[in-house]
């Protein structure tokens, strides 16, 4: 989704958010996300003020008065952490870890195959299709992807062909290149 | 295996977050996917520079994974879609050029440009320049700032005091220009 995302040219507007659609977009991501309780406040604390980057391609960011950004979204679609808010709090997404081969493809930005996710080197946690879900790697400590699973996890290690997971965020795209915004 | 707790969902008991991670300098990713990247012998570098404790540690893998390393070689090795895209930088000459130019029949402007290539943020720049020499200053282009009055050579002092990084020498004077 962001390989060709340019913070210059797909940026159209900041826009700061009512306080009641900010209340509405705290309690989805709860609701997204039940893990996150008790942590919530420590990324987007009440009292600050929240902004959207509006962005083409009818994705939107949310970013803190620091101009962290933190969760994004594409149309009306759930909102999605990312990498950077991700590798802060690793525990809020289901995990499913592929293997060394497929690292460097996963980097520039492929979807990750069935056999990548089903070799000895990896590893799944179950998950029904349509999760969104952070990739990790054998041996490595940190997410490097985040992706929405195209099959369940079940299906995945049935069939073992083709995309199990799509890549929608990865380390050094577009997003991730991106700098905190003033 | 602790393998399968490890993808578990849900905080970790004996962790505090947030989690520190730590970025490589070079190429923004978490230390551990350098080796990843195209300009890793780069990463490398930047590592021992700043994080010589992680360097250490990444040497000593090294050294252990020589033996598997040996293997790999006899095989193809893939190229094409596999490989990462370095990121283009752009390393163009860096240099801040001043000039004045004539705005009405008396007055006149000083134009600074150049200056979002040493990393800059120009809005930040302005907002110093204006309260510095209590005049107007504003962005006015993709790398541009305009300051009203003229106030040319006391940027040649006003920039290095402010941005260290910027020597002295670096700063062209451009001389009048016009409009």
């Amino acid at each position: 989704m962001f390989k060709k995302f340019d913070e210059k040219e797909s940026v159209s507007t900041i826009l700061q958010l009512k306080s009641s659609i900010q209340k509405g977009i705290r309690s989805k991501l709860l609701d997204l996300y039940p893990n996150l309780d008790g942590y919530l406040d420590a990324i987007l604390p009440k009292k600050d003020a929240m902004r959207i980057v509006k962005c083409h391609d009818h994705i939107e960011i949310i970013i803190n008065s620091g101009g962290d950004l933190l969760f994004f979204r594409h149309r009306e679609g759930a909102w999605i952490p990312t990498l950077k808010l991700l590798h802060k709090y690793p525990f809020f997404l289901p995990m499913e870890q592929v293997d060394k081969g497929a690292i460097r493809f996963v980097l520039s930005g492929a979807n990750i195959m069935c056999p990548g996710l089903t070799s000895p080197g990896a590893e799944m946690i179950e998950a029904p299709k349509g999760t969104i879900v952070a990739v990790m790697a054998e041996g490595k400590q940190h997410a490097l992807a985040i992706g929405v699973t195209a099959l369940s996890t079940n299906d995945i290690s049935k069939i073992n062909k083709g995309v199990g997971i799509e890549n929608i965020h990865y380390l050094n795209d577009g997003l991730w290149q991106m700098k905190p915004v003033k | 295996m602790t393998e399968v707790s490890r993808l578990t969902i849900g905080p970790k008991p004996g962790i505090n977050y947030p989690v520190d991670v730590l970025y490589c300098g070079n190429c923004s990713m978490p230390i551990e996917y350098c080796e990843y990247y195209p300009e890793y012998e780069k990463c490398k570098q930047w590592l021992e520079r700043n994080l010589p404790s992680e360097f250490e540690k990444i040497k000593i893998c090294d050294d252990n994974t020589e033996g598997a390393g040996d293997e790999e070689k006899k095989r193809q090795k893939r190229g094409g879609k596999g490989m990462m895209k370095t990121k283009k930088k752009e390393d163009g000459p860096k240099q801040i050029c001043v000039s004045r130019a004539p705005r009405g029949k008396k007055k006149s402007v000083t134009v600074v440009t150049g200056m979002s290539s040493f990393g800059i943020d120009l809005k930040v720049a302005a907002k110093f320049f204006g309260t510095k020499f209590a005049c107007g200053s504003s962005v006015t282009g993709d790398d541009e700032i305009v300051i009203q009055g003229d106030v040319k050579d006391d940027l040649f002092d006003v920039i290095p005091e402010k941005w260290p990084e910027i020597d002295e020498d670096l700063i062209e004077d451009l001389g009048d220009q016009k409009r």
